[in-house]
């Protein structure tokens, strides 16, 4: 933190009376969550995590690693049930009612496929995968002042069409922090709508700081809090728990 | 902010004081407002005007339409559901426009309605988006009032059109056609006649874009009057792309033209259609061109083409025929044989203002009515109602006592309604419930009996239902002898009183009493309007069509207000622009506008408000927007209006119609105005406009809510929106700005324990009214938006045992916390399957908890308590009952948890050790404790102790009743089977020699994890 606080200091200084772009607000945040070197040389990551919906609290181990494998496991009355796992080409999930994994869609396959070289931040060498970024000028969220970044991506599939992947990034003036990330909803019944994430609680873990607590949901809508309770940088992960079991399912088939 | 800051520093700096007093902390809304969010109820079943409907030229299931005062709304499934895209900025929209050569990312948006009506709204200008409508930017022609056509050159995008109708209410030389070379940066004006003639249509040549046609159109409007027509009206062709303009008159009617349509047929751009307003009844009508305007013919003049052309005047081609055309209107009609006769369209909703063809079917139509949005599979023949648009316009609400509240309120041609302000799985339209027909504008609630008053335009018919025995009658006031003519205003006034029930008052140009619910009215007053008569010509209103709807009868009383602490003192704001207040129940009437410094002479007073702390004091708000004045006023009287104050400052934008008073903190008011709600918490020095989930739209009344401190607003496109619970806005205040976090005083919270069986049934494509949380909410001020560190919520008993632990807000400004005053779910036995009762969360007792937030190093303490329905018939003995069976049986949840998860460890033991006959007993006790095989849903085996016991916990703990003793029963058969399984459980352990190699982890570490 205190290092955070002299860098903001500095950076106050140096940027007073000169308009900001795109490029040194994410070098500005760079800077100050770790470094970006530090942040690319990071492999893996595993939160372990509760999630407190309708006063019930569930804990839920996330993982993800840097050639995009990831999975969520969330314990209910001892039993695992695993969603979100990827492991670079299928993308599937435990069936609540039976238990057995499924896979996801084709379509909602591919769009996460895209995803798999954003690991730890989707900024990181955004030129090189092609993205745009684009400073849109300031806006208050949360009651903070924020810089509002446009973020392009490579385009996902909807219902068959080619579409733009477009986010808006919300940096706090004072920390060159993203505490908020608004997109359209591309699909399903809040199709249209507009999804938001909030960031806040960076902590530092081995000199990179997380966003330790996470609400996710939809604009002026219900959304879902998610506490972080501790973070494992580069674990140690069997990849094989990220392959779809399909043995199973071609020996228990309906 | 920055402004107002520094204009504190100047003010400081200048006296040489306040040196070691704190820095005044000022906050615009975004940073206030935090957590404090407004809900929107609808209703969607009537939804509301819409002026103009717009396609995808490549993607038929995208549409999008401008209303006349919602907003503009998206839909990417063929009309099914809308999703809106414009809430932040003026509401009143007059067209929108696809770039055709980016339909997805590029999109206008021309402000202010253009089917100038009564009750039009404005608009503030030009937007452009280039992301598909996430961001908007302000391209100009800001004092354009309002747009008819936006026209993208399809070869050419930076080439853009755009029709300017321009101001309805007085002169203006922002009008006619302005042109952009350069995508929306520059404009220029090239066509303008004059300050009274605006461009009321506009289309292009579907295979030349430099060929242009436009139709000018003389109106005005005044509070009192409307004028279609004159001697400038007239249809343009331009055939250099906008630099030289040719009347096309020939064919036309002689004379006067009013209100021009103009249309070219897509697939034929020889074939133009124009509908023509003129002096004589015979030359009105459609007419035909097939030489692209060197010549026209009369077609028809049947009364479906030539009804009220400034309201309906909409030709729409079929883009694959252009012998097909649907003109806008009462009804809307439908032509198959080039337009010498037309049908009506299917039964909806009447005034057809728009009409758009899908792109690849042309039996697929989608229609702007307004009563919302209709969609044809069958070329118009039948109509199915959009039920996704809550753009309902409200002129008036009120509110009952009721539990939950009910909010009363008239539309726009959607007569008048009651809907209640929450309802189980939501608000839906089958909640709303019809309280009179015509035009709805007030609707209010006896203050004691079941009985509702209506009305519909000019007081033609005011109602008294009483609701409990279906009985409805009309009780106006009618002409007397002495009293023999009446002006009623198009939205009459009416009013009851809290101090004697059964009284209720109109307004025409007297205030009328009447003491038995209307069935008497005795007249309190002399003629309160100037009774200017130039004001009341009503009869030659309209131009060349004569328009004598009601719509603009004037010189009436507009707002009637009886002192709530004072039944002799009441208030009378008239739309001619007179306050007059009598302190003697109507014996002598004052009349204190003159008091008012500054206002305009003469500016329709919309709203009284007489306050409740004070009866010499009043708020009072002025629009003088039909007078072209579009500038915010309201005034505060301390004195019964000997002086009044303005409390208005730079903040506000847009006129004001309405202004409401707190009642606990006299400083706390909330002004609607036409772009929107302000806040002030100081009395009216610095005001703030309200944007969580607000639309900048037109507030036209609000109403607080005694009870529930829920603020109400009737908004003239949106439907009802509220906002829950504002008493934290009462402790607003430089002391608690000061403090890094602050806790609003919170209200004891009702456990909710109704049931009923809410459905949602057809809601899938419903708009759905959300409603208010049911939770105990935490609400606390925050200094500084949380970004580092850890912030932690728990909820304690008093002992400091935590019950529950929350995600706290972290926003700057007002944060809520919900809490559903629910302990944490217990932990069951893992088995194959689910034990779905297992995830029930028993509900906290009643009485007094602990928040506590720690933030940093800081912790920050309040109490919240929780009481039980006083409706419920419990006694303590049976609360306590039923919470200590729940928690008995979530403890034994608990316990056999821990059991199966021992005997799951030595199982797992035996079983690498080959123990064959420990592993079989301990087998075939786990079989008799949970669930060993299925699934959770058709293959679900059968149900052993653990399914037993989970289901009945969750049965006791979700009644709202004490145990049954079928219940507590069953409750004995469960645990004695327990017992025996513990038993059984007992005499294989203690045979089990490797206990203490297993590590078992202890009960609390185990619950705990």
């Amino acid at each position: 933190m205190k290092k955070l606080t002299l860098l903001l200091f500095i950076f106050s200084i140096s940027f007073i009376s000169q308009a900001q772009t795109a490029d040194e607000i994410l070098s500005n945040y760079f800077e100050n969550i770790g470094g970006l070197e530090n942040l690319k040389n990071i492999e893996g990551v595993k939160m372990s995590t509760t999630v407190n919906q309708m006063g019930m609290e569930f804990p839920v181990e996330i993982i993800q690693l840097k050639d995009g494998k990831q999975m969520s496991t969330v314990k209910f009355q001892g039993k695992e049930i695993k969603q979100g796992v990827f492991d670079g080409e299928i993308l599937w999930g435990h069936n609540f009612r039976t238990m057995k994994p499924e896979k996801s869609d084709a379509e909602t396959t591919a769009n996460f496929k895209l995803e798999a070289n954003d690991f730890m931040d989707p900024f990181i060498n955004y030129k090189d995968k092609g993205y745009t970024v684009e400073l849109l000028g300031k806006e208050t969220i949360d009651g903070a002042d924020t810089y509002k970044i446009k973020l392009v991506k490579e385009p996902v599939t909807v219902d068959g069409n080619q579409e733009e992947s477009v986010n808006y990034y919300f940096f706090d003036t004072e920390n060159y922090i993203p505490i908020a990330v608004q997109s359209e909803i591309k699909s399903g019944p809040e199709k249209g709508k507009v999804s938001e994430i909030m960031f806040s609680d960076y902590q530092e873990v081995d000199g990179i700081y997380f966003p330790f607590s996470i609400k996710q949901g939809v604009k002026d809508g219900q959304s879902v809090a998610i506490t972080i309770n501790s973070i494992e940088l580069n674990p140690s992960v069997d990849a094989s728990m990220f392959i779809f079991p399909e043995e199973e399912t071609s020996t228990e088939g309906k | 902010m920055k402004k107002i800051n520094f204009l504190f520093l100047s003010l400081f700096g200048f006296f040489g004081f306040i040196t070691n007093a704190q820095e005044e902390i000022t906050l615009s809304g975004k940073e206030l407002f935090g957590d404090l969010k407004a809900r929107h109820i609808g209703p969607a079943l009537m939804s509301g005007r819409i002026n103009d409907l717009e396609t995808h030229p490549t993607n038929e299931r995208i549409i999008y339409i401008g209303s006349a005062g919602g907003g503009v709304w998206k839909s990417n499934d063929a009309g099914t559901t809308f999703n809106p895209i414009f809430d932040d900025y003026c509401q009143s929209i007059g067209a929108v426009t696809l770039d055709p050569n980016d339909p997805d990312n590029t999109i206008y948006v021309g402000t202010g309605e253009t089917w100038t009506r009564n009750s039009v709204s404005i608009g503030d200008g030009l937007y452009k988006s280039t992301d598909g409508g996430a961001n908007w930017k302000k391209i100009g022609l800001e004092n354009s009032e309002r747009i008819a056509n936006i026209i993208i050159n399809p070869k050419n995008s930076k080439e853009i059109y755009v029709a300017v109708l321009g101001a309805l209410w007085g002169d203006s030389e922002e009008r006619g056609i302005y042109k952009s070379n350069d995508g929306g940066e520059t404009w220029n004006r090239i066509l303008y006649i004059n300050p009274k003639t605006g461009c009321a249509d506009m289309a292009m040549d579907s295979s030349d874009p430099n060929i242009l046609y436009a139709s000018m159109w003389e109106f005005r409007r005044t509070g009192w009057s409307f004028e279609s027509g004159g001697p400038n009206s007239a249809l343009y062709k331009s055939t250099d792309a906008g630099k030289t303009w040719n009347k096309i008159h020939n064919g036309f009617p002689e004379g006067r033209l009013g209100r021009l349509a103009i249309a070219v047929a897509p697939s034929n751009p020889k074939v133009l259609y124009t509908v023509i307003e003129a002096e004589k009844n015979e030359r009105k009508g459609l007419y035909r061109s097939d030489d692209a305007g060197a010549s026209w013919k009369q077609l028809n003049n049947d009364f479906g083409i030539t009804v009220r052309p400034f309201y309906f005047s909409r030709i729409v081609i079929d883009p694959k025929n252009p012998d097909v055309l649907v003109k806008g209107g009462l009804n809307g009609s439908i032509s198959r044989d080039g337009g010498k006769t037309f049908k009506d369209l299917g039964n909806m909703h009447s005034d057809i203002h728009d009409i758009a063809f899908s792109i690849n079917n042309s039996d697929i139509m989608y229609v702007g009515t307004d009563g919302g949005l209709y969609r044809s599979w069958n070329g118009g023949t039948t109509m199915e109602i959009v039920e996704d648009l809550p753009l309902s316009q409200f002129y008036h609400i009120s509110v009952d006592d009721a539990e939950p509240y009910n909010v009363y309120g008239g539309l726009q041609d959607n007569g008048s309604w009651s809907g209640p302000s929450s309802s189980p799985g939501g608000i839906q339209a089958r909640d709303w419930n019809a309280l009179g027909g015509g035009d709805g504008f007030r609707v209010l609630k006896h203050p004691t009996k079941n009985i509702i008053y209506s009305e519909m335009q000019g007081a033609e018919n005011v109602w008294r239902y009483d609701v409990d025995n279906k009985r409805v009658k009309t009780i106006q006031p009618l002409p007397t002898e002495k009293y023999s003519k009446l002006r009623f205003n198009w939205n009459a006034p009416m009013a009851v009183s809290i101090h004697k029930p059964d009284r209720f008052y109109m307004g025409s140009q007297y205030l009328h009493r009447s003491e038995n619910m209307g069935d008497t009215w005795q007249v309190i007053s002399p003629d309160l309007t100037t009774n200017d008569p130039k004001k009341q010509d009503q009869e030659n209103s309209g131009g060349l069509s004569m328009d004598n709807s009601g719509a603009e009868n004037h010189t009436t009383i507009f707002t009637i207000a009886e002192s709530p602490l004072d039944e002799n003192i009441i208030w009378v704001g008239t739309d001619d622009g007179n306050v007059q207040v009598t302190t003697d129940g109507g014996k002598t009437w004052t009349n204190t506008v003159m008091n008012i410094t500054r206002l305009p002479q003469n500016t329709w007073c919309y709203h009284i408000e007489a306050s409740t702390f004070d009866k010499g004091t009043a708020y009072a708000a002025f629009d003088g927007h039909t007078m072209n004045d579009m500038n915010p006023y309201a005034y505060k009287t301390t004195d019964y209006g000997k002086t009044w104050t303005n409390i208005i400052t730079d903040d506000v934008k847009g006129f004001v119609r309405n202004i409401q008073e707190d009642y606990v903190n006299p400083d706390l008011l909330f002004l609607g105005t036409e772009f929107g709600l302000y806040i002030t918490v100081d009395g009216g020095k610095h005001w703030s406009k309200f944007t969580n989930n607000m639309p900048s739209v037109a507030v036209h009344f609000i109403d607080l809510h005694k009870k529930t401190n829920d603020l109400v607003m009737g908004t003239h496109g949106r439907g009802v929106i509220i906002i829950d619970d504002i008493s934290p806005l009462r402790e607003i205040n430089q002391e608690n700005l000061n403090k890094n976090l602050h806790f609003f005083t919170s209200s004891p919270t009702v456990i909710h324990e109704e049931g009923s069986f809410g459905g949602s049934f057809g809601t899938e494509t419903q708009f759905v009214g959300a409603n208010p949380s049911r939770a105990a909410q935490i609400k606390y001020y925050l200094k500084k938006r949380h970004t580092f560190g850890k912030m932690t919520m728990e909820i304690q008993d008093m002992n400091g045992k935590v019950i529950s632990t929350l995600e706290p807000g972290k926003a700057k400004g007002i944060n809520i916390v919900n809490w559903n005053y629910r302990l944490k779910q217990p932990k069951v036995a893992k088995g194959k399957t689910f034990s779905f009762g297992g995830f029930t969360t028993p509900t906290a007792e009643a009485g007094t908890y602990k928040v506590v937030i720690t933030k940093g190093k800081d912790t920050y303490e309040q109490n919240v308590e929780l009481v039980y329905d006083l409706k419920s018939k419990l006694t303590e003995q049976d609360r306590k009952q039923k919470h200590q069976t729940t928690m008995k049986m979530y403890d034994m949840t608990q316990e056999l948890a821990y059991m199966v998860y021992e005997l799951d460890a030595i199982l797992e033991k035996a079983e690498t050790t080959k123990n064959k006959k420990l592993a079989s007993s301990l087998n075939k006790l786990k079989e008799s404790l949970v669930i060993t095989t299925g699934d959770n849903y058709v293959g679900a085996a059968e149900p052993q102790l653990r399914e037993k016991m989970a289901d009945l916990y969750a049965k006791i703990a979700g009644s709202y009743d004490k145990p049954s003793d079928t219940e507590l029963e069953s409750l004995a058969t469960i645990e004695k089977r327990f017992d025996t399984a513990k038993k059984e459980y007992e005499k294989i352990k203690k045979k089990v020699k490797f206990l203490d190699q297993l590590e078992l982890k202890s009960f609390e570490d185990f619950i705990a994890e």
